[in-house]
C-alpha cells in the first residue's frame, strides 16, 4: 500500500478532515506522513512590502494548524514531517509532490457555488486533474 | 454640488471591494485597484475631482518613495558592474524598441512615442521578488543581482520620466541643486531627527517625510519634471535608515495603501477605455511584444557574459520583463499633461498589466531554473522537523 503520504492542508475544516483520515492511513509500520501547507503569493504584487506583509500573514495563520497536526501525529505515533512552501497552491503541491516522490495525495474537499466551479474551478478539481499519484478526496 | 462624502464613499468603496477581491484571488491589491477601476470607470463613471487627483498624486509619489526605500545599497555596491550594465540595459533596450516603434512604426509623435518608451521600460521590483521568494531565489546571489538590476533598471525610467519633459531652465537647476542638497543631508538629518521625536500616534516621521516630497514635488512640477523624481530618490537615500528600523516604512505603507494609492490606482485604472482595448487589442499585444523582445535582446547576452546557466538567464529576462506601478505613473503623467490622449493611455496602460502577468506566467512555467529549495524559513511556523 501507500508508504509516502502527503497532506495539503490549507487550515480549512475539509483539510481538518483530511488530515484525521491521512494519520489512520498513515497509522502502520514503514508509512511516514508529510504535510504541506501553502503560503499563497499574491500575483503582480505593488510593492516588496505587500509580499512580506502576505508571507508573515500566512505563517502566523499556519503556525496553529501545524501545531494541531503535530499533537494529532503524536497522539496517534504516526511519522510526521510538515513543510511550508511558497507559491500558489496547485503548481506548489505538484511540484513538492514531484520532488518528494509521494505516492498519495490526500486533500480535503471544499465546496463552491456552482457559478464559481465553473468560471474559476476548484483547487480539488486541479489537484485531482494534475497530480503524478493517487489523490484521494475527503468529503 | 459635488457631494464630497458620497463621492469619497463611492471611491472608498471600490477600494474596499479591490482589497477584499485581492485578499480572495490572492492578486496585488494594485492590480485589482486597476481593474475595478476600469470597470468603474467604464460603467458608471468615476468623478476626477482636484481632492481625487490629489490624493491620487500624493499616493504616487508615496508609492514611488517607499519603492525606492526598499533598495538595498549594499546589494547593489557587492554586485556593482553586473546589476548596473544588466539594470542599464534592461531599461535602454525596451525604451529605444517601443520608442523607435511608436515613432516610425505607428507614427506616434516624439512626446506621444517617449512616453510610450518610458511606461514600457519598467520592470516590476515587487513582482520578481515575489517570484523570487517562491523559487528561493531571494537567498542566492543570482537573485540579489536580479533584484538589485532592477531597482538600477527603475531608476533609469524614473530619471528619464524627470528629465526628458523637463524644461532646461532655471527653475530645473535649482530643483536639480535643492534635491542634491536634501539629498546629501537627509542620510544623516533623517535618522537624527526620527531618534529625537519618536514613533509617535502623531506620525512627525511621517509628515517630515511627506514635506520633503511634497515641497520637492513642487519644485519638480515648476521645472516641467515629474514629482516621482525626487520621490524614488529620496527613498533611495534614506533606504539604509528605513531598512534598520522597519517599523517607520510599515506604518506609512498603512497610511499610502490605505487612503492615498486606492485613489491612484482606480484612477489608473478607470480612465482605461474598454472600447479602445477591444479596438486596439493588435497593437497592445505588439507593444507586450516589443518589450519583452527588446528585454531578451539586451539582456540576455548579459546574463551569458555574467556566467548564469541557460535556464537561469532566461529566467531572468522573463522576470525583468515585468512591470506594473512605474508604468502606469508613466503613462498617466503622459495622460494627465496631455502629452498623450485617452486611447493611447489605454494601450499603454493595458499592456503595462499584460506585462504585470505574462512575463512571469511563462517564466514559471517553462524557464524555472532546477534549483529550489523546498522549504522556506521565514517566520516560526516554517518548520521541517520530524516527529514520531
Amino acid at each position: 500500500m501507500y508508504e509516502k503520504i502527503l497532506i495539503a492542508n490549507d487550515g480549512s475544516d475539509g483539510a481538518a478532515k483530511a488530515l484525521a483520515v491521512a494519520i489512520k492511513m498513515a497509522h502502520r509500520p514503514k508509512v511516514k506522513l508529510d504535510m504541506v501547507c501553502v503560503e499563497e503569493m499574491p500575483y503582480a504584487p505593488a510593492t516588496i512590502d505587500e509580499v512580506v506583509e502576505e508571507r508573515l500573514e500566512e505563517n502566523h495563520r499556519f503556525e496553529k494548524v501545524i501545531e494541531h497536526a503535530r499533537l494529532q501525529a503524536r497522539a496517534a505515533h504516526v511519522k510526521f514531517e510538515t513543510h511550508v512552501v511558497a507559491g500558489h497552491a496547485v503548481p506548489s503541491i505538484i511540484e513538492f509532490i514531484e520532488r518528494g516522490g509521494f505516492d498519495l495525495l490526500v486533500i480535503g474537499y471544499m465546496g463552491h457555488s456552482a457559478i464559481y466551479n465553473r468560471l474559476i474551478g476548484s483547487t480539488t478539481d486541479r489537484l485531482v486533474e494534475l497530480a503524478p499519484c493517487h489523490v484521494l478526496v475527503v468529503k | 454640488m459635488e457631494n464630497v462624502w458620497l463621492v469619497s464613499a463611492v471611491w472608498l468603496g471600490l477600494a474596499l471591494l479591490a482589497s477584499v477581491i485581492s485578499i480572495r484571488v490572492a492578486m496585488s491589491v494594485a492590480l485589482v485597484e486597476i481593474m475595478v477601476g476600469a470597470v468603474a470607470g467604464n460603467t458608471i463613471g468615476l468623478n476626477l475631482t482636484e481632492w481625487v487627483n490629489f490624493l491620487a498624486g500624493f499616493g504616487a509619489i508615496l508609492l514611488t518613495f517607499l519603492a525606492g526605500t526598499e533598495i538595498d545599497s549594499r546589494v547593489v555596491r557587492k554586485h556593482f558592474w553586473s546589476s548596473m550594465s544588466i539594470g542599464v540595459v534592461g531599461f535602454v533596450a525596451p525604451y529605444l524598441g517601443v520608442l523607435l516603434y511608436a515613432r516610425y512604426g505607428i507614427g506616434w509623435s516624439w512626446p506621444q512615442a517617449q512616453i510610450a518608451g518610458i511606461s514600457l521600460s519598467t520592470t516590476s521590483v515587487a513582482v520578481v521578488y515575489a517570484v523570487m521568494v517562491e523559487t528561493g531565489f531571494n537567498k542566492s546571489e543570482m537573485g540579489k543581482i536580479i533584484l538589485a538590476a532592477c531597482f538600477i533598471n527603475d531608476l533609469g525610467t524614473v530619471l528619464a520620466l524627470g528629465i526628458v519633459f523637463a524644461h532646461f531652465d532655471y527653475w530645473l537647476a535649482l530643483f536639480g541643486a535643492v534635491t542634491a542638497a536634501a539629498l546629501w543631508m537627509l542620510p544623516r538629518f533623517a535618522p537624527w531627527f526620527f531618534t529625537k521625536v519618536g514613533h509617535r500616534v502623531s506620525e512627525p516621521e511621517t509628515k517630515f517625510i511627506s514635506l520633503v516630497l511634497l515641497g520637492l514635488g513642487g519644485l519638480a512640477s515648476v521645472a516641467g519634471s515629474e514629482a516621482v523624481l525626487p520621490a524614488y530618490l529620496v527613498g533611495m537615500a534614506l533606504a539604509p535608515a528605513f531598512l534598520a528600523d522597519p517599523e517607520l516604512p510599515h506604518r506609512m505603507r498603512i497610511i499610502a495603501f490605505t487612503i492615498l494609492t486606492p485613489f491612484y490606482f482606480l484612477k489608473a485604472g478607470s480612465l482605461v477605455d474598454f472600447q479602445a482595448v477591444i479596438a486596439s487589442a493588435g497593437l497592445i499585444a505588439v507593444f507586450l511584444a516589443i518589450k519583452m523582445a527588446t528585454k531578451f535582446v539586451g539582456i540576455l547576452p548579459l546574463t551569458k557574459a555574467f556566467q548564469f546557466e541557460a535556464r537561469e538567464g532566461m529566467y531572468t529576462t522573463l522576470l525583468m520583463s515585468t512591470g506594473l506601478t512605474f508604468g502606469t505613473i508613466s503613462a498617466l503623467f503622459g495622460l494627465t499633461n496631455h502629452i498623450i490622449d485617452q486611447q493611447q493611455y489605454t494601450i499603454l496602460v493595458t499592456a503595462v498589466i499584460g506585462s504585470a502577468l505574462v512575463p512571469t506566467l511563462i517564466a514559471q512555467r517553462w524557464f524555472q531554473p532546477t534549483f529550489k529549495p523546498i522549504e522556506d524559513d521565514i517566520g516560526p511556523a516554517t518548520p521541517s522537523k520530524e516527529e514520531a
